[in-house]
């Protein structure tokens, strides 16, 4: 390669549809950065696909775990002939295939020996499928190196992304609007640094700089943030996410297993109502056929739930990474039955 | 424990009909890589899978069962490759071939249990969309566009069709705005591919579907004169092949047009007058050096080039297609027709001579000039496209089929996504059929017929009149005008030696209107090409009497009329609201605030749409 910092006239050819969506400097600082991917599971295949195909620098897939017949169910990375080995690895060679151009790497110890040296030689950490205990362990090391981390899951039909973005900086560009925009906070946690007009052909176009700042995990799942809404708005709140946060407290329990006997159905039940109530939510928003049929999710993957969830954070990561589009801040919540997914800020 | 074991926890009684499902999907790029993916691991029983595309460079950034060295395959036959790795459970089936094909009949459309739509472009959305409604099978149809895209579920008789909503079609330019009054790079790029390129190398700008050429009392003059200058273009052609070629064209179309236009006075009042470039001036700059081969410069899609850059891009561009086009008439065999190049974004010789004569012209109108890059994009129509959007479609067309097949239609939903900072999703209800619809709102019988017997006489006497009480005016027609009250030329003629066919729709559409009721909705007839035995009169055989309602009583104003004038990038199911259209807002003091990036969503902009009156 003759410049490695200069994007070659084969690579604008190869992304060439999407450079045509973000720009050139976007693409530039995506092909700089080193992601790494915790856990390998069907939620973690999308994003590899999507973020390798967009041409990031390198994807390290850090799981010490074997591949099971129960894997192929929903990972196009992994075959029948990889049962038995290492996740990480086969996963990766797979991965490899994609995108020539992006360095592939595995690493098969174990995510819990790591420390926050290791993470703070990422520039994007990612963490999918874990217990909110190892969740937040990583997002706290993450943390001290001020290193944006994603966590997220897919559990069958629902699933989650969180995204701790520390505090980011990003542009949107539109047309020129007749309103003219104000500097200062736009949000609780957004505001609008620069504004920047420029002209392009007969249009006029606006350069909007923004700032997000965010929560850690930790911090953000005791958010009350839903209890200040409208009773209106309230009612419409997901009921995935008190069920996620009852998920959590099941697993705390009862170690990793799912609910399947009468008596954890009830407490599971039990449990959601409990976070129902914690998020300061009426808890007519939880009706047991609705934890019945979450009851039935947890610990399963599902190849179109994963593609959405996958397919969102992948973008989420790629704008991250090219500094532009409004990110998620910082819940994005999945419901596969209707089809929904709101996005909280809490 | 297996590969069953999470599909089957998860989606627990749909999964048994998943597993029996048989599916067409109709396209394996962007989105249907993924939707292949995710039928693929989910288990279906057996997908069919059609794709006349084969696999180009620009594809490897999204659809990923494609590698470097499946470029120029069949994307079908690739697809079906990779993705039978994921599950080797799943009976797969690949055409390399047009859906078009007269081979996908209706019965085979009515053997599949579902329909995914995986397509890129509008005709074969509609074909689709009409054989699904002919052979009653759901379909589920998706799109999209950089970040953006939806899917839409589409059953006959219960929900909306994909035409029930107009769509956008192409823009097109007044002529006079491409060849006297441009105002935008995009008029000169116009210009450049669908009137220099087609009156040098190719086929007549009057074919081209950018130009609307049709003339009107305000531009007869002006037209008349075009058609003039085009004439001096073809005499020039005469000089085609020779060393000076590319210096005649040049004077002609920088030079002499211009001043012809600069001769119009008036029309330069109020605008900026043209200023003329010339061949020598240019020549002399390129002489003192611009130290870079056209070669070099072409490379570059980046940055704008010079104008000396463009010049040298320009000739060296004309000299390779003439190059090429005088080679193509030396091998071209006797009595075949003359041959000709056309414009291909791909072809870089081509887009070389669009980029440089487009330039060099924005520069004779003082307009901004492009980079190759952009007017690539402008001149081939490109729509970004990325992986995650895709994958994110799949996966929602894969839930909607779900609820289609647990029989759960009423839970289906017509799913956008859309960048808003409160929500991934926006969905809505499926809409029932809109009865003006002249796609889904149509009464449909098959018909075997004896294409060599019947005639088109036979067929408006005993079919239309006396089997279903047509009256006489009736109108016939296929992609063409068959029969109607005034024009009876074909009444003698053939089903066959009108090229109808095996898989044809003809369509009936009632003229007659009685006092104080509205004509027949259109009948649409599909032939099933029979030799028929027995009875030495039977010419052709109806399947059903099908019953004709009558069309619903115009409104008071027409709505629909506008939208299609009017349709602005948008489909009037986006323009309508969602059914949940509160934002979340978390902080209740936002709530107030205008919300930044919606806005762009809803903001309506003018196009400049100017109409340019040649005062004389």
């Amino acid at each position: 390669m003759a410049d490695d910092r200069v994007i070659s006239a084969e690579e604008i050819a190869l992304y060439d549809r999407q450079i045509r969506l973000w720009g050139i400097a976007a693409q530039t600082r995506m092909r700089a950065a080193n992601v790494l991917l915790v856990n390998v599971g069907a939620l973690s295949n999308e994003i590899a696909k999507n973020i390798v195909l967009g041409g990031i620098g390198s994807l390290t897939v850090l799981d010490s775990e074997t591949v099971s017949a129960l894997d192929l169910g929903g990972q196009f990375f992994l075959e029948e002939s990889d049962i038995g080995s290492n996740r990480a690895g086969a996963a990766s060679l797979r991965i490899q295939k994609l995108n020539p151009r992006v360095v592939v790497s595995a690493d098969s110890s174990n995510f819990r020996e790591k420390t926050a040296e290791y993470y703070a030689k990422f520039d994007i950490i990612v963490a999918t499928d874990l217990e909110v205990k190892d969740l937040i362990s990583i997002n706290d090391m993450c943390r001290q190196y001020s290193k944006p981390f994603y966590a997220g899951a897919s559990i069958g039909l629902y699933g989650y992304i969180f995204a701790d973005l520390v505090k980011h900086t990003f542009s949107i560009e539109r047309e020129k609007s007749n309103i003219s925009v104000k500097l200062g906070p736009e949000s609780s946690t957004r505001s609008i640094i620069d504004v920047m007009v420029k002209k392009e052909g007969p249009k006029l176009k606006e350069i909007i700089t923004k700032q997000e700042n965010y929560k850690p995990l930790s911090v953000s799942m005791h958010s009350d943030n839903l209890s200040k809404l409208r009773p209106r708005s309230m009612m419409k709140v997901s009921p995935v996410l008190p069920a996620i946060k009852a998920m959590w407290k099941f697993h705390e329990d009862a170690g990793s297993q799912k609910p399947t006997t009468e008596s954890d159905l009830v407490k599971f039940h039990d449990l959601v109502l409990d976070a129902c109530r914690e998020l300061g939510l009426p808890v007519g928003i939880i009706s047991p056929e609705f934890t019945a049929s979450f009851a039935h999710n947890i610990g399963t993957e599902l190849s179109p739930v994963a593609a959405i969830l996958g397919g969102v954070l992948a973008q989420d990561i790629l704008n991250y990474l090219g500094q532009r589009e409004q990110p998620i801040q910082n819940w994005v919540i999945f419901d596969g039955a209707s089809s929904e997914a709101p996005i909280y800020s809490l | 424990m297996s590969r069953e074991t999470y599909v089957t926890e998860s989606l627990g009684d749909i999964y048994e009909r998943v597993k029996t499902a048989r599916v067409l999907m109709v396209g394996a790029g962007g989105i249907g890589c993924e939707l292949l993916k995710n039928l693929v691991l989910i288990g279906f029983g057996e997908v069919h899978l059609v794709d006349l595309d084969t696999i180009d460079l620009s594809n490897l950034n999204r659809q990923f069962l494609f590698g470097r060295e499946n470029i120029k395959k069949s994307k079908a036959l690739v697809a079906k490759d990779t993705a039978s790795k994921f599950n080797p459970n799943v009976n797969l089936v690949a055409y390399h071939a047009n859906i078009k094909d007269p081979r996908f009949s209706v019965a085979w459309f009515q053997s599949f249990d579902l329909v995914f739509n995986a397509l890129d472009n509008l005709d074969a959305r509609r074909y689709v969309n009409r054989m699904c409604l002919t052979a009653e099978v759901p379909l589920i149809e998706s799109g999209t566009t950089g970040f953006n895209g939806q899917v839409q579920v589409i059953v006959k008789g219960k929900t909306e069709c994909y035409d029930c909503n107009p769509k956008e079609v192409p823009k097109t330019f007044p002529v006079c705005t491409i060849r006297t009054t441009p105002s935008q790079a995009i008029h000169c790029i116009v210009w450049a591919k669908s009137y220099l390129f087609s009156t040098i190398f190719g086929i007549d700008e009057d074919e081209s579907p950018d130009l609307d050429n049709s003339v009107n009392a305000d531009n007869a003059l002006e037209i008349e004169n075009l058609r003039r200058e085009n004439a001096e273009l073809q005499r020039i052609n005469d000089a085609f092949g020779t060393s000076e070629f590319c210096r005649l064209v040049f004077e002609k179309v920088f030079k002499i047009d211009i001043d012809r236009l600069l001769s119009m006075e008036d029309a330069w009042k109020h605008r900026r007058a043209p200023v003329p470039i010339l061949y020598d001036e240019l020549q002399k700059i390129e002489d003192a050096g611009i130290n870079k081969a056209a070669s070099k410069v072409a490379a570059d899609d980046q940055p704008v080039w010079s104008l000396a850059e463009n010049f040298v891009v320009f000739k060296d561009s004309v000299e390779k297609l003439s190059a090429r086009l005088v080679e193509m008439r030396k091998t071209a065999p006797e009595g075949s027709p003359r041959p000709a190049l056309s414009f291909d974004k791909d072809d870089d010789d081509t887009l070389d001579f669009v980029v440089a004569a487009a330039n060099l012209r924005s520069h004779v109108f003082g307009i901004e000039l492009k980079s190759k890059f952009e007017i690539k994009q402008m001149a081939g129509n490109i729509i970004p496209a990325i992986a995650t959007t895709n994958a994110i479609i799949a996966g929602v067309c894969v839930l909607q089929s779900f609820k289609l097949l647990n029989d759960d239609q009423a839970h289906a939903k017509a799913v956008f996504l859309s960048r808003r900072p409160e929500r991934i999703f926006s969905t809505e209800s499926l809409q029932p059929p809109n009865p003006e619809c002249a796609v889904c709102s149509v009464a449909r019988c098959g018909i075997e017929v004896d294409v060599d017997k019947l005639t088109i006489g036979d067929f408006v006497e005993q079919v239309l009149r006396d089997k279903l009480g047509y009256s006489d005016e009736v109108s016939i027609v296929t992609d063409k005008l068959l029969y109607d009250v005034e024009f009876d030329d074909n009444a003698d003629k053939t089903f066959k030696e009108l090229d109808v066919g095996d898989g044809t729709f003809i369509t009936i559409i009632d003229e007659d209107e009685p006092q104080g009721s509205t004509p027949r909705v259109n009948l649409e007839f599909l032939v099933y090409a029979k030799e028929l035995t027995g009875d030495g009169q039977a010419t052709y055989k109806l399947t059903h009497i099908p019953q004709i309602p009558r069309r619903p009583a115009p409104k008071p104003s027409e709505v629909g009329a506008e939208e299609v004038a009017t349709g602005e990038g948008k489909s009037a199911a986006k323009k309508r609201k969602t059914e949940d259209d509160e934002l979340v807002e978390v902080n209740p003091t936002d709530a107030k605030k205008p919300k930044v990036e919606t806005v762009d969503e809803d903001v309506i902009v003018l196009e400049d749409d100017e109409t340019i009156e040649i005062e004389e």
